[in-house]
């Protein structure tokens, strides 16, 4: 989401630090979705002063056949980074959907976004992550 | 829906699928994913599937901070809120819920409250209870007397055997009486006394369909109708029924005093 581990860390602990509060005052947080919404918005908070990424402004491919090829060719750091240039929501979407962690549900809940949305994020997010890989990662075959 | 709605649902879908198969996925997106599966046009979904599961192997391999690693494989850091009972109570639908369930209840307790009480003839009871409270003195026949003497009138006019005033309201002075039959109720005597404007009523007990025996009872029982409380005995196959306006209470004086 941040594409640094040390932000990350930061919102992580924030949001820890206010659920504890919560607790405290007799309120603790609701449902464990609960920790995600708030580290989500941390997240975004804490990067809001980087670079932002504009929407439609990437270039799409069809993904292609030798695509996992060339993703086992890469750092996982490339793919945080990539992943957190990303425009919201679609950042927020793909981070959620490629922890797999997820049912579609709560990722609709999360993202109070609509399965038509999430769908057109997640399909173009893909497209823009092979015309990236074919950029920065061509498959020159075995 | 269109069948072009569905599928095109059903490929919205798909662009979601779960990277790996988990227990609790919903029926449509199984659906989705079986059509996706089947689909010849398109990107292949196993295409879609690898792509996918190459990149959450590489997100599997980003480096997290063994804290958040931790809470993420526990969520227990922090106890999350376990709903207070209090906090149940005063949902609105909840509320709402047991609202309605409290008066269900009431009125089912009510009902066999009333089956509990009930005797035979307790529905002709409360019959000649709404004949008392819309009838008028003046559609009787006047007639001035203690009403323990009308039951050689009854059997003498009207070949009414049995017909027995109470003692406890035999000394009542009468203001008029008549002998009806109602739809329900067949050989019905009415009297009017000036005692508090009660009226009495006597009519044939309740036979058992099956043998058609009669089974008395010398206690008194009570029938109530709109704020009129009937309270009933029956002996020789007749009931009687002393009827007034109020409660159950307002009869004790006239039963306790003939006891004594």
């Amino acid at each position: 989401m941040t594409g640094d581990t040390g932000k990350a860390q930061e919102a992580f602990q924030d949001t820890v630090r206010e659920a504890a509060v919560r607790a405290a005052r007799d309120e603790p947080p609701p449902d464990r979705l609960w920790f995600f919404r708030d580290a989500r918005w941390r997240c975004l908070g804490v990067s809001e002063q980087d670079i932002q990424a504009e929407p439609g402004m990437m270039e799409e491919v069809e993904i292609s056949p030798v695509a996992p090829k060339q993703i086992e060719r890469l750092e996982p750091d490339q793919l945080a980074v990539w992943i957190s240039a990303a425009p919201e929501p679609q950042r927020t979407a793909l981070a959620l959907f490629y922890l797999d962690e997820f049912s579609l549900r709560e990722m609709l809940a999360l993202l109070e976004v609509k399965a038509g949305e999430l769908s057109d994020l997640i399909s173009s997010g893909r497209r823009q992550f092979q015309a990236w890989l074919d950029a920065t990662t061509p498959y020159e075959g075995e | 829906m269109s069948l072009f709605q569905i599928r095109s649902n059903h490929s919205s879908l798909a662009q979601c699928a779960p990277i790996t198969e988990k227990p609790g996925t919903d029926r449509a997106m199984r659906v989705a994913i079986q059509h996706a599966r089947r689909d010849k046009k398109g990107l292949p979904f196993a295409q879609q599937q690898a792509f996918d599961g190459a990149i959450a192997k590489l997100v599997r391999a980003i480096a997290v901070d063994a804290q958040v690693a931790e809470w993420f494989a526990k969520e227990s850091l922090v106890p999350l809120v376990k709903r207070r009972w209090k906090k149940i109570l005063l949902n609105p639908v909840v509320l709402a819920i047991a609202l309605a369930l409290a008066v269900i209840g009431g009125i089912f307790a009510l009902r066999v409250h009333q089956h509990l009480r009930d005797f035979p003839g307790a529905d002709k009871a409360r019959r000649l209870l709404s004949v008392a409270t819309s009838i008028r003195s003046v559609m009787l026949d006047p007639l001035q007397t203690n009403a323990g003497t009308l039951s050689d009138l009854f059997f003498m006019k009207h070949r009414l055997e049995h017909y027995d005033i109470p003692p406890e309201f035999a000394d009542f002075r009468t203001l008029g009486s008549r002998v009806f039959d109602d739809d329900a109720v067949h050989s019905v005597a009415q009297i009017w006394v000036v005692e508090k404007r009660m009226q009495f009523f006597l009519f044939p007990a309740e036979k058992n369909p099956k043998d058609g025996t009669v089974k008395d009872f010398s206690d008194w029982r009570f029938v109530e109708f709109e704020g009129w409380t009937g309270a009933v005995r029956q002996r020789n196959g007749v009931c009687f029924m002393a009827a007034m306006r109020g409660s159950e209470k307002d009869f004790a004086p006239y039963l306790e005093k003939k006891k004594q």
